[in-house]
Parts: C-alpha cells; structure tokens; sequence
C-alpha cells in the first residue's frame, strides 16, 4: 500500500514533468529574504527537464521493483513489515529534493537541496542499521556533505565579489579571473565528490551496502547524477576558467580508469556496478571537461543512456541474489537458460552500457568520440581505451551470469515485480536504438542549458568509415581482448586494486576519521572532565583576546571617570552591594552562600538597569536570577553532602578568575566611556516604534524589526528542549 | 518556614498567571514581553515543585502535562504569523495592520499581528520552560540504576 502510493506519486510527478517539458518548461521566483540575496528561483528548463524525468520516471520503475523487492528483504533479515515505513518516505522525500535540485538556480538553493539529498541518502544507505550500512551511510554523508560545504564556500565568494546567487545573473556578470576560478574549483569539487569521481570515489563502492532498489535508483540515475547535473548547471560558469575545464577532465580520465579497472577486480554484482557508475560518470565529468557545444550534448545524452541501463543492470543484480540467493560473478553462472527472460532483458541494457548498436547507448558512444576527437589525438586515444574498459567489464558482469556452467540453482522464476522494470527499462533502450530523436531533443534541450548557447544533437547511423565509428570498433576489438584474456587481465586489476588498498583514498579518510576522534577524545578529556576546566576554556581566551585588542588599539581617551553627582547614590550604593556580593561568593566555602551571594549580585546589577534606565532588561536580569537561584537551591538539596571538595589548584583557579574579571572591568569601561559616536539603528528603531502600533522599544524590536532573529532563536529554544527530552527519557514528551 | 511556603506556594498560581496576562498585554506598549510573561508563569510552576515535590506537584496540578503540546503550539503559531505575509507576497514577518493604518483597541492592548506573535513566543517559553523542570526533576527524583 505505502509502495504502491510512492509508486502513484513517482507515476504522476513524471507526467507532470512530460507535460512541463512539452510544454516548453516555465519559472518561478519568491524572494525569500531578499536582503540577503535569497531566491527561490526555480526553473523548468531542458537541464531540469532532463534530470526531473530521470529522477520520477526511473524513480516509478524501481518503486514498483522495490514493491516486490523490500518485503523479501525485510523478510530476509528479519525485520518487521512497518519498518517499510523508514523507507519509502525517504524514497519520495530523495525523489522530491532531486526534481527540486533539477529545477534550481541558485546556488544556495542548489547547496540546500543538494544537502537534502544527502540526508536522503544517509537514512536509505543505512536502513539495514547493521554496522557496514550505518559506516557506509555516514562515508557517503561525510565525503558528499563535507565537500558540498566547499560548493557553499564557492557561491559566498562569487557573492562577495558580483553580489548575487543568481546563476542567470552570475552567467552574465562573472569575469574570468582568480576569484571566479576559485569559487568554480570549489562548486566542482563538490559536485565531483557527490557523482563519486575519483580521488573521492570510494563512498559509492561502500554505499552498496543499501537495498538494491535504493542502489537502482540513488546510485544509477540520481544521487550520483546530481554531480553532474551541478556541472551542467553551472557550466557557462566553469567556461570561464580553463584551469577548472582542464581539471574535469583529468578527473574524468582518471575516474574512467579507476572505476573500470576496479570494476574488472570485483566478485560482487553490486560493487562491478558501482565501480562501472564511476566510470560513467568519468565520461559524462570528462565531456564537460572538453567542453562546447558536441561535448555538452552528448553528456546529456550520455546521462540519460547510462542512467536508463545502469538501473536496469542493478535490478537485475537484486533479481538474480532473489532468485538464486547468491551475489557473487564466482559463484553464479549459466542462467541464461534458466531465467532467459531476465538474460534478453538485462543483455539490452549491458548492451545499452556497453554501447552496442541498436540500442541508445550506441548513440552515447558516438557523441562521446566526436567530442573526443575535436580535443585532440591524447584525449581521442583515452576515450578509446575507456570504452574498452566498459565493454570488458560489462561483458564480463553479464557473461559471468548468464553464460558458463551453471553454479547455482534459481529457487523459480523470477518474480514478475522485479522482472518488469528491468523490462521496461531495456524497451526504452531498444526503442532509443532504433528512434533516437526523442531522446535526443530531450539530450538538445539540456544542453542548450549548460551551453548557454544553440546545440544540435543529431546522433545517427552512419555506414562508414568514419572517426566515431573507427573508434567504436576499435573500443569493442579491445574490449573483446581484455575480455577473452583472464589471465593477464586478472593479476594486472588484482595488483591495481592492491595498491589502492594499502595507498587508496578510502584509507586516508579512515586515518582521518580516526585522527579527528582522537583529536575529540583528548579535548573531551582535558575540558570536558574538570568544570573548572571548561570555565577556563571560554576565561582564558577570552581574556587573552581582550589583552591583545588592548594592546594593539590606541586607549587615549577611552578610559574617563565620568563625574558622579548625588543622584547617582542609589546606583553606587546598587554597584557596592553588588562587589560586596561577588567578593562573598568567591570567598565563601558553604554550598548555599556563595548561590545566595550570586543571587544578590545578579538581583543588584538588575537594580542598577532599571535606574539606567533599562527596564526590560531589568525584567529579565530579575526573571533570570530567580530562575538560577532557584536551579542551584533545587540541585543542591539533593547533591549528596560530599559532592563539592574545595576545588585543587586554587591559585591557578584565582588567577583565571582575576584575568577575566579584569578582562571585562576594561572592556566594560572602555565601553561605557566612549558612547559610540554614530547614533546607529537605535535611534532610528526608537523613531520608527510608533510606526509599528508599539510603545515599548525592546518588544517592538524582538517582535518586529529583528522578528526575524526572534523566529530563529525560539526555533532552536525548542529544538534544545527536544534535545533535552530525548536525552533524559529517549524522545518522551512527558 | 515550610508551613508558610506550603500554603503560599500554591496560591501564588493565580496572581502569577494574572501578572503574565498582564506583561503580554501592556508589552506591546510597556515593559515586559512574551519572553518575560512565560518565564513568571514557569517560576510559578518552578516553586510549586520545589515545595510539593514533583510527583505531587503533577499530580496536583494535570494540566502540567499539555506542557509539551502548549510549547509546539506556540512555535507554530508564532511561526505561522512570521510565515503568512510570504502568502500576500510580502517578506517575512511583516505586521498587520501596516504602519499608520487604524488599528482596533481592546482597552490599553492594541490588535496588531506583532502581540499575536509575542503570544506564540509566551506559549512556548512557558510551555518549554515547565517541560525542562518536568525532565530534570524527573532525573532527581528517580535516578536511574
């Protein structure tokens, strides 16, 4: 029931997606808090069309596959049935924040939803909750939200120089220049970090601890392609740099590399996908590298060829561990005769990945190596090698199934929900064989987008001895060698993934991680443990700051005795009580004195803001100090008798204590000598509270002119108290 | 001593509540707002733990437990009232009536949509404040083993 209603959902934001796109797409913008330059600009155009409809059309296919597929899994574990409740929400929140991150063109709004898909994922990777799932969720949450951070980083320092977070806007405005290269370097970084290019690949491999409909969908066609889609959105702008242009494209030879080499040394079905997606991405990172207008479109096309099959092959790994109860190519083998409806199905798609004609990928392909060649002989050869990486390791991801002897015995034929979207997918690939046009405007479209220009993709047959078509035979005559030659393949890719072990990225963001705890551990000890140490964590350095801003700035004049007239005497008397009080309470060696000495201080200083003429303050400061007194009477009463030692150290304790009071004396009478020379949004807030139906400043200002701020600090005073609840009694209200 | 707290003490509910009306009410033109009126309530609530205990002080006193739902609703009202101009198109946070348009009085309070405001931020300090002293008595009084 909850998967078909996701399936529904999936099903009509599709069509609604179809429709925009036929329609010609359209915009809306909502200022948000147009004082900072927020927008809600969101667009329908080919780019988003593109991605939208990979995300919700392929998101109904594995919705349907996972129909079939979560309730064998749960049952598999064991788990009960309504925990399908943690997972189908987070599918259609996931497909939700894509479509959004599709249609923005912001660059806040990209980082936002950008964020939101991570979070997605992090819940969907770890929803077997065994510690392989939970470790791979936090990698991919770690490695894509750290790196989006940097994405953050860029847009502010775009903002900084050309003030707005407009794409369309920064598109006219930037200049190539340091700041401009910067910013894109950061924006690619995370972008790349988020398709799994190397050197940050490594969290894909691992993410394959999630349920396979979880891989079809977040780790073919959507997680992995939001990267690319930032790229491609913010192209023009990585356009203006070829520093930036000439690293994507290194990234993406190497990811090529990498991913397919890894990907001939796997034995698990689930990881020579994975490693294959980061080899397609390659491809998709290095067009965008090469650039213009050949190169962007046959990345779209790319995208959209790569995420139909890829998908498919993911199910058909899930369909096969279903029906035999095996995941890996050394122990699965003949199936062909066995499941021959899954073989044919999922063979289009291999074919499809593989770039064989007559299915779309063939297309892919042929695009990829015109926009090779127009960059040069180096990059032409490069792009020969990986499409033979891709047909071995395809091929031998298929073969390794369906062909040979057979090892293990399917339970029965494969159930027609998880048949059926891998049926549906393969259709579309031999139909994008055989009528490529609409695929193709779909591919135009989007490139029009990232090109910011006029873009003609018009794959074709061609029967002749043309570039592309010398190079793909080329790739399959290679690819065909790498295949038929285990033994000098395998010790070469098991050598490589040796090395990548012991020196690989995966093994420096382990050390790291390790390093950072160690680095909390110690810090948790050494200020966390003594309270007295964790005063003197905030005293110390911030009496140290005052002592250099003392030092450094000119103090002539700021430091006056004011005259003090008569009238004064009941603030004097106030500020006396008040020293009288704080000598007390450091003095005093009882429990209950030195709270009730504070309490008069406190109690005094309020006194003194209401003579100032500050009564707001007043209130509160009184408010406050009940409350305190009354937290340390109540504690108090029931600490058991030996529980407050006279303190170790205590000249070490008075001598902080001294310099953060003496810290403060000089802040607060640097302060109170040189009233600031501007007269500042005081007397302007002052002028504008009758305006605002208001007779009271401070109210006026909490409620009206910083209501903002008072939103913002009520929702964290409730976010603190959930916390608090589910700290003390694990999440019960009462 | 204790005689005198356990009579006064929960009496003093009423007159605190009165006073809290009586901080939102005048706050918009006087001292006082809806931060100040929900912390005199909790005080209130504050000492009757104190002198009663918290089991008895529950127990005396039900209503205690919509604390929770009183603090969320609070924030959503306040922050329906910070969300709804974005409806009309306007920035957030923005007050009706407008400056200089006429506003209705009841007595000395003006109707304006910043005092609804102040009373989503009242329910929620109150209603957090009095889920805190529920959490933490309840760690005190029944520590775990």
């Amino acid at each position: 029931m909850l998967a078909w209603s996701a399936v529904a959902s999936a099903t009509v934001a599709f069509i609604a997606c179809l429709a925009g796109w036929l329609a010609g797409g359209g915009a809306v913008e909502v200022a948000w808090a147009p004082t900072l330059g927020l927008h809600l600009d969101l667009a329908f155009d080919g780019l988003s069309a593109l991605y939208a409809l990979l995300a919700t059309g392929i998101g109904a296919l594995v919705f349907v596959y996972g129909a079939g597929y979560l309730p064998w899994h749960l049952e598999h574990l064991p788990r009960p049935h309504r925990d399908a409740w943690r997972f189908w929400p987070w599918m259609v929140f996931f497909m939700g924040s894509m479509v959004g991150l599709a249609c923005a063109r912001d660059l806040v709004l990209l980082f936002v939803f950008f964020d939101l898909t991570a979070v997605a994922s992090y819940f969907l990777i770890g929803f077997d909750r065994d510690r392989d799932a939970r470790g791979a969720a936090l990698m991919a949450l770690l490695v894509t939200g750290v790196s989006a951070v940097l994405m953050l980083v860029g847009a502010v320092l775009l903002y900084n120089t050309y003030g707005t977070f407009s794409l369309p806007e920064l598109f006219e405005r930037a200049e190539s220049g340091p700041t401009t290269t910067a910013a894109c370097v950061l924006i690619a970084v995370a972008a790349l970090a988020k398709s799994a290019q190397a050197p940050l690949h490594f969290w894909l491999p691992r993410a394959m601890a999630a349920p396979t409909p979880v891989s079809a969908y977040l780790h073919s066609a959507a997680m992995v392609a939001a990267g690319v889609l930032v790229l491609g959105r913010v192209h023009p702008l990585l356009a203006k740099s070829d520093l930036v242009l000439d690293l994507l494209l290194v990234v993406g030879l190497v990811s090529i590399a990498v991913g397919g080499v890894l990907a001939l040394a796997q034995d698990e079905l689930k990881q020579i996908l994975a490693h294959s997606t980061i080899s397609q991405y390659g491809y998709v990172v290095t067009l965008y590298g090469i650039g213009g207008a050949t190169a962007a479109g046959a990345a779209a096309l790319y995208v959209l060829a790569h995420a139909i099959a890829k998908s498919a092959l993911f199910m058909t790994a899930g369909a096969v561990t279903v029906t035999t109860g095996e995941s890996q190519l050394s122990r699965l083998g003949g199936l062909g005769r066995r499941l021959p409806a899954l073989a044919v199905v999922s063979g289009i798609a291999a074919a499809t990945v593989a770039a064989l004609p007559l299915t779309l990928g063939f297309f892919k392909d042929e695009l990829f190596f015109s926009a090779a060649s127009e960059h040069g002989r180096l990059v032409q050869v490069l792009a020969v090698g990986a499409a033979a990486l891709t047909v071995a390791y395809i091929g031998r991801f298929w073969l390794g199934i369906f062909a040979g002897p057979l090892r293990a015995r399917p339970r029965g034929r494969v159930p027609p929900l998880l048949l059926a979207p891998v049926a549906v997918l393969a259709v579309l690939a031999l139909v994008g064989g055989l009528v490529v046009e609409p695929f193709a405007r779909l591919a135009e479209d989007a490139a029009e987008v990232t090109q910011a220009g006029v873009v003609d993709v018009a794959p074709a047959y061609h029967l002749d001895t043309g570039t592309a078509n010398v190079m793909a035979l080329a790739a399959w005559a290679l690819g065909a060698l790498v295949l038929l030659t285990p033994r000098v393949r395998d010790p070469v890719v098991r050598a490589f993934g040796r090395i990548g072990q012991i020196a690989g990225p995966r093994r420096w963001y382990a050390l790291s991680l390790l390093g950072l705890n160690r680095l909390s551990d110690w810090a948790h000890d050494k200020e966390v443990r003594d309270l007295r140490n964790s005063i003197a964590a905030v005293l110390v350095p911030a009496a140290a700051l005052i002592a250099i801003a003392f030092a450094v700035t000119p103090t002539r004049g700021s430091y006056d005795v004011g005259p003090v007239a008569l009238r004064d005497l009941p603030i004097v008397v106030l500020l006396g009580l008040g020293v009288l009080a704080g000598v007390t309470a450091a003095r005093d060696k009882g429990r209950l004195q030195p709270v009730l000495a504070l309490s008069v201080l406190g109690f005094a200083l309020a006194g003194v803001y209401a003579m100032v003429g500050a009564p707001d303050v007043a209130l509160v400061a009184v408010l406050v100090e009940t409350v305190l007194a009354l937290v340390f009477v109540g504690v108090f009463a029931r600490l058991p008798p030996t529980t407050l030692r006279r303190p170790r150290r205590r000249a070490r304790n008075a001598g902080i204590g001294v310099a953060a009071g003496v810290a403060a004396f000089a802040t607060i009478w640097g302060a109170l000598s040189r009233p600031a020379a501007t007269a500042g949004v005081a007397a302007e807030h002052i002028d504008r509270t009758p305006d605002a139906h208001g007779g009271d400043v401070v109210t006026v200002i909490l409620a009206d002119f910083r209501g903002l701020d008072t939103m913002v600090e009520i929702t964290v005073l409730a976010v603190a108290v959930v916390g608090v609840a589910s700290l003390l009694s694990r999440g019960r209200a009462w | 001593m204790s005689v005198i707290l356990e009579v006064v003490c929960p009496r003093l509910l009423g007159p605190a509540m009165m006073v809290a009306a009586a901080i939102i009410v005048k706050g918009y033109g006087d001292v006082g707002d809806g931060f100040s009126a929900g912390v005199v309530v909790a005080l209130a609530v504050a000492l009757r733990y104190v002198t009663l205990g918290a089991e008895r002080a529950e127990r005396t006193l039900p209503v205690l437990r919509y604390a929770p739902a009183v603090a969320v609703s609070g924030l959503l009202f306040a922050l329906a009232i910070g969300f709804f101009p974005i409806l009309l198109g306007e920035p957030l946070l923005t007050h009706y009536p407008r400056s200089g348009e006429p506003v209705v009085h009841v007595g000395t309070l003006e109707l304006t949509t910043a005092v609804a405001f102040d009373v989503g931020v009242f329910l929620l300090v109150a209603g957090s404040l009095v889920e805190l002293i529920h959490q933490l008595t309840r760690l005190v009084e029944e520590p775990r083993p």
